[in-house]
């Protein structure tokens, strides 16, 4: 075990995928020379080579769509979008060729890319360097969806997207990058994709929440235990495939749910945990299920305080939830 | 009352709305001297000419930016996308220009802008040439999103949305465009955008739909009339923002609700139908909101498959008795 941030964990698990897997590569904006504009690829390319580590233009879609044909022809790249609001420009690489190769060549062409970008607020970047973008690439079918929000989640999840044969994108929280620390198991290991964790187990109320909204749920739950209310914290890490059931049995035992994002509220990925909870656990729910979410606006440069959930907010929610 | 295809319906809005204001442009892939892939724009360049009626390069992203930009300095444009496949490519444009920039600019700017084009599966045309785009937008903070299920709705609505200050994404679907029904004459046949629109009264269970769905859910309370379960429809017209008050009324009457698409389950409209209903309605609902959407992957391209994927009215008759307790 070392202590590491969030980044370093990242830089970690891509050191021992360049390691281990010589078909590993990675692209993107500024991750050479520069070693990442969060430092996440710092080294690499003194480590690895300008082959494996490749510095790439100022164009999302050139570099996704390389990614693709990267991995038709057998490697497995890991592009970096520096930022998740710039992924758009290669929506149509994401949605149309990346979701779609192994479906549309009957099972011949997998397309083992998984791409690693920043998402989240907190960090006063404005509305182009904030957006939580997790609700269209949850919609697609054929894209696993990851988010960590710890060191060790991060790293083990991102070893198993890089060995996943289907394309991942791998959303890390920035405003967490260097805030989360924690104990990470060195050399190689995985936290399978797909499974939950249970963060903190208590009888009254159930808060789902992923990446920086993981550790805001945790400072709410310990402020509101000493009142005798008792959080169960369920952190999916994968967004798709999502351990439905480890959600519904947390909620089924504690008959109220929150969900907290910082995604816009209307048709959030809240809006799909709530259906499928009330599908699950109907008659076990002692109260609406609600959301702590962003507002619907775009993401504000002067008050992002008052548009990303706050513990307080979340504390409302709680208390409105064992009012009803 | 006129009888008029989608196709004709759609055309008219746009003639009447280019006649009544001199701001407003048609432009996109083949809209003039072709008339429009599905002559949607029929006689419109000849009609207005070049300048308010432009044919473009084949790129989306470009041709969404020089909209967006002259909806800023005072025109109101109209782009057609060949369909919204192909808009996926300007996504950048809408989501981080159109959406946000009444907001960017502290309302300096507003963007009187619509996206119009056809949507979701049109038989037989696969996996990059069916989808449901609705729900890309639908968590886009800025945007309206309409998508009408009659002619004369879509005129009425198409007339709206090119008279909305802000932008409207208008969703249409390719294989209704030959349906014809039946479309009030008067010039201001403007339908408010935001307000669904109740089909069929009943008491027994709310079925929501849209668009091309709205057929099988038509059939679907037909159906279960002759069974004994009187259904109540419901046309979403605009899926952002949502009729909740519209949708609160019936929910309170039938404690039941079906919500359908023809978009991918995970995360589509029904899921925030879903949310809101049991947010606001928990006390009135007798069973869990229950969802009739495409299977969750990519659209296959034998015509079996295709159908096999896509939500019928077998579907919404199983749901809907399932939610009344009834299979």
């Amino acid at each position: 075990m070392k202590t590491l941030n969030l980044v370093q964990a990242v830089n970690d698990a891509l050191a021992v995928a360049l390691e281990a897997h010589d078909d590993v590569v990675l692209l993107g904006e500024d991750i050479g020379r520069f070693g990442g504009v969060f430092r996440a690829t710092a080294g690499l390319r003194e480590r690895f080579g300008e082959e494996r580590v490749i510095d790439t233009p100022l164009s999302e879609a050139g570099i996704i769509g390389t990614a693709v044909g990267m991995a038709l022809y057998g490697l497995k790249p890991v592009p970096e979008i520096q930022f998740s609001d710039f992924i758009y420009p290669g929506f149509d690489h994401i949605v149309n060729e990346l979701a779609k190769y192994r479906y549309r060549s009957g099972g011949q062409f997998p397309c083992p890319v998984t791409i690693r970008t920043p998402v989240g607020g907190g960090i006063r970047g404005g509305h182009y360097h904030s957006q939580s973008p997790e609700a269209y690439f949850i919609h697609t079918p054929g894209l696993v969806v990851v988010c960590p929000s710890t060191p060790r989640d991060a790293k083990g999840l991102l070893l198993a997207s890089i060995r996943s044969p289907d394309p991942v994108l791998f959303l890390e929280p920035k405003p967490i990058y260097r805030k989360a620390v924690g104990e990470v198991p060195e050399g190689d290991f995985e936290v399978p994709l797909g499974q939950a964790r249970v963060v903190r187990e208590g009888g009254d109320v159930t808060l789902i929440a992923w990446g920086a909204m993981v550790s805001l749920c945790e400072e709410a739950a310990a402020r509101i235990a000493p009142s005798g209310v008792e959080c169960t914290i369920i952190d999916p890490r994968t967004l798709w495939p999502l351990d439905i059931d480890t959600i519904a049995d947390a909620v089924s035992a504690t008959g109220r749910c929150i969900i907290v994002h910082e995604a816009p509220r209307t048709c959030g990925f809240g809006a799909e945990l709530a259906a499928l909870v009330q599908e699950r656990c109907f008659l076990h729910l002692e109260a609406p299920i609600r959301r702590v979410t962003g507002w619907d606006t775009p993401f504000p440069y002067t008050l992002e305080h008052a548009y990303l959930p706050s513990v307080e907010r979340v504390l409302d929610a709680v208390e409105a939830t064992i009012a009803f | 009352m006129a009888k008029l295809s989608f196709r004709e319906a759609l055309n008219q809005a746009m003639d009447e709305e280019m006649a009544r204001d001199e701001r407003v442009f048609l432009m996109g892939e083949e809209v003039g001297h072709y008339d429009g892939a599905y002559k949607v724009s029929q006689g419109l360049l000849a009609k207005y000419g070049e300048r308010r009626v432009v044919d473009t390069p084949i790129t989306e992203l470009s041709f969404a930016g020089v909209g967006i930009g002259a909806s800023m300095v005072g025109l109101r444009p109209i782009i057609e996308m060949m369909t919204f496949n192909f808009c996926i490519l300007a996504l950048d444009q809408i989501w981080n220009n159109a959406a946000k920039m009444r907001l960017m600019s502290g309302g300096q700017y507003n963007v009187p802008i619509v996206f119009r084009g056809p949507n979701g599966a049109a038989h037989m045309l696969s996996a990059q040439h069916s989808q449901a785009t609705e729900n890309w937008f639908c968590n886009v903070p800025g945007l309206k999103v309409v998508s009408p299920a009659t002619p004369g709705d879509g005129k009425g609505l198409l007339k709206a949305a090119i008279r909305d200050d802000d932008p409207v994404i208008f969703l249409e679907s390719e294989i209704m465009y030959n349906d014809v029904g039946e479309v009030p004459d008067a010039e201001d046949h403007v339908l408010a955008l935001g307000k669904a629109h109740v089909v069929r009264e009943g008491k027994d269970v709310t079925l929501i739909g849209y668009s091309h769905g709205l057929k099988a859910v038509v059939a679907a309370a037909e159906a279960l009339a002759k069974d004994g379960i009187d259904a109540e429809v419901i046309d979403l017209r605009t899926l952002r923002p949502l009729d909740m008050e519209t949708i609160a009324r019936s929910v309170r009457k039938t404690h039941r609700v079906v919500t359908v698409e023809e978009g991918w389950p995970f995360g589509g409209i029904g899921a925030e139908l879903a949310y809101r209903i049991q947010h606001a309605l928990f006390e009135y609902l007798d069973a869990p909101v229950t969802r009739v959407t495409q299977l969750d992957m990519p659209m296959p391209y034998a015509e079996n498959l295709e159908a096999a994927c896509l939500p019928n009215a077998r579907d919404v008759i199983a749901a809907a008795r399932a939610v009344s307790y009834r299979t």
